[in-house]
């Protein structure tokens, strides 16, 4: 078929075009892995540890394109295309408006996988990093954490009423995930009352998943992350299939 | 005879609202209709119960004899439409959105001499928000003609178009008559109508209020044009008086 990689061409570059995401996933990333690299250089993450404090943020630093990408990008471009009638207008073709959302999340995941490469090369080439842990762990979880926000994304950009109340979800989700989950602020320098507020939001638990993965931590720690981000997807996944709305 | 639209006693209801009680439309291969009626008259409703993007609570529906929605993909490969106030993705430009839509069909026209004949070669590399109202209406009337459709319904094409670009769409569309296209258009300006339409479906409260050719619509009033003849036809006071 060549309809998908017609729509996929097209979209990505009107997306390129658009600047957000080349900004808030692909340039964000590496320039927090730099200033971490130049702040922390190959200093351990705490006295005796056998991590560096750049390896342990290198998880929460992946996970910034897929909150972007998910939490924020997702639902406007859902909401923005449902407010134009450009779904709807799918209707009246042989093609379905699905294929133009599968189009979407396509876009986001490249981004999130782009976005893990250069931060992984940046890490690797300028500050020496390597990966304790199994890649294919990390990419697994890579993946789930990946799926769990994007359905979060579908969630609000299927359900919310215009694009006015999906940018002022996203924005609600966005931000406060952003800080206060680890992906920018490291968990480990917060206080321990805003650790425990910072545990209820989902990024964090993904973030605990990833950094466990890539530091080859004990399995016995992630049965929890696993479990918020598996029920998180399959919610607000199936919600978002059941009541999505065309128009 | 052929039909090529075939709707028998649509109705639809919006929470206590009618906006549908009992309309039919039948259109042969070759015609032109208009649907006229004021806002809120049921037009939109019964083009987009006619497409099957919105479900009526009766009625039965065959375009090209097929269900618009259980054979939505095979049908829609052969009709095309422009709804009202269409907008397009952000920054794209007039190439991509002729590549894009063409994408989603089975089979194309290619765009370039639609674009010519529409007056629009030259603006393949320009955006689309960057066209003038006349311009972007052209656009979209080669995207519906792109997939080569037996059918368009276009709905409310040149509504905030100056005289001029008005003009050049009925041009357009004159020509796509003559070459056997069917239309079914919904429009607010008589003189539009007069041009285009052979036969006129008048809608008033959701009902059928007259149907008929131009001519007819005319004759059946004391009144030489189709405006006023229009305004005759849907005045309420004179119904009230009678």
């Amino acid at each position: 078929m060549k309809t998908f990689p017609i729509l996929l061409k097209t979209e990505l570059k009107l997306s390129l075009r658009g600047m957000d995401m080349l900004i808030f996933a692909l340039c964000m990333p590496v320039v927090m892995v730099l200033i971490l690299g130049a702040v922390f250089g190959d200093r351990p993450a705490y006295d005796g540890a056998s991590h560096t404090f750049l390896a342990q943020s290198f998880g929460a630093v992946s996970a910034i394109a897929i909150c972007a990408g998910g939490v924020m990008g997702l639902p406007l471009v859902l909401s923005d295309y449902r407010g134009k009638k450009i779904l709807k207008r799918f209707w009246v073709t042989p093609t379905s408006p699905a294929m133009l959302i599968a189009v979407q999340l396509t876009i986001y995941a490249l981004y999130a996988f782009a976005s893990l490469a250069l931060v992984s090369l940046t890490a690797t080439l300028l500050f020496g990093m390597r990966l304790a842990g199994s890649p294919i762990a990390f990419l697994g979880a890579y993946l789930l954490v990946m799926v769990s926000m994007f359905s979060i994304g579908a969630l609000v950009g299927g359900l919310a009423r215009d694009g006015k109340m999906a940018g002022a979800l996203a924005s609600i989700l966005y931000f406060p995930m952003l800080v206060f989950s680890g992906a920018t602020l490291p968990y480990e320098v917060m206080p321990p009352l805003m650790q425990r507020i910072a545990d209820a939001l989902p990024l964090t638990q993904g973030i605990k998943l990833l950094k466990a993965a890539s530091l080859g931590l004990p399995a016995e720690g992630v049965a929890l992350p696993i479990a918020v981000m598996a029920i998180l997807a399959l919610v607000c996944g199936g919600v978002a299939l059941r009541f999505f709305r065309w128009e | 005879m052929e039909y090529i639209v075939e709707a028998q006693g649509l109705r639809k209801t919006y929470g206590a609202v009618q906006a549908l009680r009992g309309v039919s439309l039948r259109v042969q291969r070759g015609e032109v209709v208009g649907v006229l009626g004021a806002n809120g008259a049921g037009k939109s409703t019964l083009i987009e119960c006619i497409l099957g993007v919105r479900k009526p609570d009766a009625g039965e529906i065959r375009l090209l004899g097929m269900h618009p929605e259980r054979e939505r993909k095979r049908l829609f490969a052969q009709v095309g439409v422009q709804f009202q106030q269409s907008a397009v993705q952000e920054r794209i430009r007039v190439g991509e959105l002729c590549q894009m839509t063409a994408a989603l069909y089975p089979q194309t026209t290619p765009a370039a001499p639609l674009l010519a004949q529409f007056g629009l070669a030259g603006k393949l590399r320009q955006q689309v928000s960057d066209l003038s109202g006349g311009e972007r209406q052209k656009l979209f009337i080669v995207l519906a003609l792109l997939p080569m459709p037996q059918l368009v319904f276009l709905d409310e094409l040149t509504t905030g178009l100056d005289a001029r670009a008005r003009r050049d769409v009925w041009q357009c569309l004159k020509q796509q008559k003559a070459q056997g296209l069917t239309i079914v258009l919904t429009s607010h300006f008589m003189d539009e109508v007069e041009a285009l339409c052979d036969r006129v479906l008048i809608l008033r409260h959701g009902q059928t209020h007259f149907e008929g050719t131009v001519q007819q619509a005319v004759a059946a009033t004391p009144h030489q044009r189709l405006e006023d003849a229009y305004l005759w036809l849907t005045d309420d006071e004179r119904e009230d008086n009678a």
